[in-house]
C-alpha cells in the first residue's frame, strides 16, 4: 500500500509570549472563561502560524515547500507528523510516516550507537526484528562502523546526525516528510541521501520536502509551494516557484548603504528578439541589460556578471575589465548590454549576479544572485554545459598491404 | 508487521470526523479506547525500549546500580522497626514487625517511586515531545515499568526476611499474587498518567505531589494497620485503594490467608475506572502537549 497526504484548509493558531504553566494561573483563567461568554477567535496574544493552506500529495509526487524563516514551514511539518493538530481544517496522512526531522532527537548520550539505533528505531515505529534485519544497512549507511559500541556522547555531531538519518532513511515508509536534513554530512553522504530519497519517490512514496536548499528542491520535487506568513503565495512547478522565492527574498540594499558614485538600476534579461524574459532555451542568444545611475562621471568602471547554477556552482563570469572593454561613464542614467551569443548552459535554474567595480577592484554596487533565470531544452545533454561537438568514425581496412582509411561523419 | 501503523491518522478539530463518530452515544469513548489500543500495539517495542533504556542507564551511571532498589526500603525498615518495636509497639496480627514494614514499604515504594518518576516523565523529555510523534503515554508507563523491575529486585530481600523469620508461603495463594499485582499496576498507571499530564500543563503539580504522597503513605497500611485509626477518619481512609492492595499483598505473601475479596474487588473496580478515565483524558489532551510543554 502506498500512502497519501491531504492538507485541507488548515489553520493553526499559536500563542505569543510566556505560557501560563503554574497552578496559580489556573484559577484566574478559569474565572475569565466562566465570565466571558465567547472568547474572540484570535486574542491579541495569539497569531495564525498557518492560514488556510491546502495541498495534496499523491503516490509518486514530491512536494517542495519553501519560504523565508517564519513562513510556517516547520508548523506545516509538525502538523503532518501529528505533533500538532490543526486549529481548523483537516490534515490526513495515510500510511506509515517516515519523518526525516530531528533524526537524532531520541538519542541518549550515555547509550552506545547500537543501543541508540534500537531506541530511535522504536521511536520512529520500527519493530525489533525489523531493526535487527536492517542493522548492518543502517551502520553502513551512517559510516560509523568502528564506533557502534561507543556511547554517542563521544560521537562528533556529524556522526550523530548521520546515524539518526540512517535510521530514519532505512525505515520503509509509506509517506516521507523531510526537513532541512540534507545539510548533514559531507558531499558523499548527501549524495547517498539524495539517492535514497529518489529511490523512495520512484517506489511511489509521496514526499514532502521542506528546505532552503533550492537545488535539492529542484532535483527531487515534482511540484512546489511557496509559503509566506503562513499562507500560500504561489504553487507550481519547482523551477517557477524557486524563481518566485528568489525574487521574494531579494532585499534591495538600503539607500544609505548605496551612497556611491554609480549604482545598478534596472537589470533586464532579453531573448534573441529583444523581449524581456527569464526563460531561455539552451543555445539561444541572451542579453543582460544592466541599467545604471551615476551621481557623477565615473572613470573606467568595470561591469561584471556572474552566473551560478542552482547548486551554487560558478558557471561563467564576464567582466568588461577582463575583456579590456573599459569606458568612462558620464553622470546620469544609461545601460550596458552583455550579449551571450549562445547560452550553452544546460537546462536548469540559474541566477545572475551583477556588479560595478572600481578599477582597483573595490565595489561600487553589487547585486548577488539577484537575477534568476531558467533554461530549457528539448535535448537531454549531460553535465553542466553543452559544448559544440561532432562525431567521426574512422574505418581502417587492409586489403593486401595498403591501408585505406574511410571517414564517416556522423550527423 | 507494518499494518499496525497503516491506520489512517485523521486529525480533525471542532467538527468530529466521520471516522470516529458512528453516531451513537458513547461512541467517542469507544473510538478513543480503540485508538489507544491500536497505538499501544503498534508501539509496544518503544515501551520496551524506553524501559530498557532507563534500566540500562541506571546500571551504567550509578555505582550501586540496582542496589539502590534494595537499600532504600531496607534503611526505612530498620528505622521504623526501631520506632514501632521499641518506642511504640503495635499489633501487626502476629507478623514480625520488620517483615510487616518491609512488605508494606516494598509495595508503597513501588507506588510512590513510580509516580515520582512519572510526574516529570513528559517534562524531562521536551525533545521527544516537540519533535517526534509517538503515543506519549508510553513515557509515564515506562516509568512505572522501570520501578516495577526495581521492586522485583527489592522482593529478594523480602524472601530473605521471610526465610529468617521462618515464614512459609502457600503456593496456592501465591497464584493470587498476579491478580493483586495487576490491580496495583492499574491503579499506579492511572495516577501516573494523570500526574504526568497535570504536571505538563501546571509545573507545580510536582511539588504538590510530594506533599500529597507523604500524607498518603500515613493514610495507608504501610507501617501500621490502618484499622488502628479509629473514629470518623477510619472509614474514610478505607476508601483509599492502596489499603486493600497492600493488605491483599501481605495476606497472600506473608500471612498465607485469602485476601478480603470484597475490598480487593472494590479496589480493582476503582483502579479500572481510574485507569480508563485517566488514559482517555491523557489521549485527548495529548495533541496539546507539544504546544504547552
Amino acid at each position: 500500500m502506498s500512502g497519501s497526504i491531504v492538507f485541507d484548509g488548515v489553520w493553526k493558531k499559536f500563542r505569543r509570549g510566556e505560557h501560563h504553566d503554574s497552578l496559580r494561573d489556573l484559577l484566574p483563567s478559569l474565572a475569565a472563561r466562566a465570565f466571558r461568554r465567547r472568547p474572540p477567535e484570535l486574542s491579541d496574544k495569539e497569531f495564525w502560524a498557518v492560514r488556510d493552506v491546502s495541498f495534496e500529495v499523491r503516490p509518486g509526487e514530491a512536494l517542495g515547500i519553501i519560504g523565508h524563516n517564519g513562513a510556517g514551514k516547520s508548523t506545516v511539518l509538525k502538523l503532518l507528523t501529528r505533533i500538532l493538530r490543526p486549529t481548523r481544517g483537516r490534515c490526513a496522512v495515510r500510511g506509515r510516516v517516515g519523518a526525516l526531522i530531528e533524526v537524532a532527537a531520541g538519542f541518549h548520550p550515555d547509550l552506545t550507537g547500537r543501543e541508540n539505533i534500537y531506541l530511535q528505531g522504536a521511536i520512529v515505529g520500527m519493530k525489533r526484528a525489523e531493526i535487527t534485519s536492517k542493522f548492518d544497512q543502517i551502520v553502513d549507511f551512517a559510516g560509523v562502523g568502528a564506533f557502534i559500541d561507543t556511547p554517542v556522547k563521544r560521537f562528533s555531531s556529524g556522526m550523530n546526525a548521520r546515524l539518526g538519518f540512517a535510521i530514519a532513511a532505512n525505515l520503509d515508509p509509506d509517506v516521507l516528510i523531510i526537513d532541512e536534513v540534507l545539510s548533514v554530512g559531507d558531499a558523499a553522504f548527501q549524495a547517498r541521501c539524495m539517492k535514497r530519497m529518489r529511490e523512495l519517490i520512484a517506489r511511489g512514496v509521496p514526499l514532502v520536502f521542506v528546505s532552503h536548499n533550492l537545488p535539492a528542491v529542484l532535483e527531487l520535487c515534482t511540484n512546489a509551494l511557496l509559503l509566506g506568513h503562513g499562507t500560500e503565495l504561489f504553487r507550481g512547478n519547482p523551477a517557477d516557484i524557486v524563481q518566485q522565492y528568489r525574487r521574494a527574498i531579494w532585499v534591495p540594499p538600503d539607500e544609505a548603504a548605496a551612497e556611491t558614485d554609480i549604482r545598478i538600476g534596472d537589470v533586464q534579461m532579453l531573448d534573441a528578439a529583444g523581449a524581456p524574459t527569464e526563460l531561455f532555451r539552451t543555445g539561444s542568444r541572451v542579453t543582460i541589460r544592466i541599467g545604471y545611475e551615476s551621481a557623477r562621471a565615473v572613470e573606467r568602471p568595470t561591469f561584471a556578471v556572474d552566473i551560478h547554477n542552482a547548486g551554487g556552482i560558478y558557471c561563467a563570469g564576464f567582466s568588461t575589465g577582463i575583456d579590456g572593454r573599459l569606458f568612462d561613464v558620464p553622470a546620469g542614467r544609461g545601460s550596458v548590454d552583455l550579449t551571450i551569443d549562445a547560452m550553452q548552459l544546460l537546462p536548469g535554474s540559474y541566477s545572475a549576479s551583477v556588479g560595478i567595480y572600481r578599477p582597483a577592484g573595490a565595489a561600487y554596487d553589487v547585486r548577488k544572485f539577484a537575477y534568476p533565470f531558467t533554461l530549457t531544452s528539448d535535448r537531454c545533454d549531460l553535465g553542466l554545459i553543452s559544448l559544440d561537438h561532432g562525431w567521426r568514425h574512422h574505418i581502417e581496412s587492409r586489403p593486401g598491404h595498403q591501408t585505406t582509411v574511410k571517414e564517416v561523419v556522423l550527423s | 508487521m507494518v499494518s499496525n501503523l497503516l491506520m489512517a491518522t485523521e486529525q480533525m478539530s471542532d467538527t468530529p470526523s466521520a471516522l470516529t463518530t458512528p453516531g451513537w452515544p458513547g461512541s467517542q469513548l469507544a473510538a478513543d479506547v480503540r485508538e489507544i489500543v491500536v497505538e499501544q500495539v503498534a508501539y509496544r517495542e518503544l515501551l520496551f525500549r524506553l524501559t530498557y533504556r532507563d534500566l540500562l542507564l541506571r546500571y551504567k551511571q550509578t555505582v550501586m546500580g540496582f542496589g539502590w532498589a534494595i537499600f532504600m526500603p531496607l534503611v526505612n525498615t530498620i528505622i521504623f522497626s526501631v520506632v514501632f518495636m521499641r518506642v511504640a509497639p503495635i499489633d501487626t496480627g502476629g507478623v514480625p514487625y520488620p517483615l510487616y514494614a518491609y512488605s508494606g514499604l516494598l509495595v508503597w515504594n513501588f507506588f510512590a517511586a513510580s509516580l515520582r518518576f512519572a510526574v516529570s516523565s513528559l517534562t524531562s523529555n521536551p525533545n521527544l515531545i516537540t519533535k517526534i510523534y509517538f503515543p506519549r503515554e508510553i513515557l509515564p508507563i515506562s516509568a512505572v515499568l522501570v520501578t516495577f523491575v526495581d521492586s522485583i529486585i527489592g522482593s529478594v530481600v523480602l524472601a530473605g526476611l521471610m526465610a529468617y523469620y521462618h515464614v512459609g508461603v502457600s503456593p496456592a495463594l501465591l497464584l493470587l499474587l498476579p491478580l493483586v499485582v495487576a490491580v496495583l499496576m492499574a491503579f499506579t498507571c492511572a495516577i501516573a498518567l494523570a500526574l504526568a499530564m497535570a504536571n505538563l500543563f501546571y509545573r507545580d503539580v510536582k511539588y504538590l505531589f510530594e506533599i500529597l504522597v507523604t500524607f498518603w503513605m500515613f493514610a495507608t497500611s504501610v507501617l501500621y494497620p490502618i484499622d488502628l485509626v479509629g473514629g470518623r477518619l477510619g472509614p474514610l481512609l478505607r476508601l483509599n485503594p492502596m489499603v486493600p492492595i497492600i493488605d491483599a499483598f501481605r495476606a497472600v505473601v506473608i500471612r498465607g490467608e485469602a485476601p478480603d475479596a470484597g475490598r480487593l474487588a472494590g479496589a480493582a473496580a476503582i483502579s479500572a475506572v481510574a485507569l480508563v478515565t485517566a488514559w482517555v483524558a491523557f489521549h485527548r489532551a495529548e495533541f496539546r502537549f507539544a504546544e504547552n510543554i
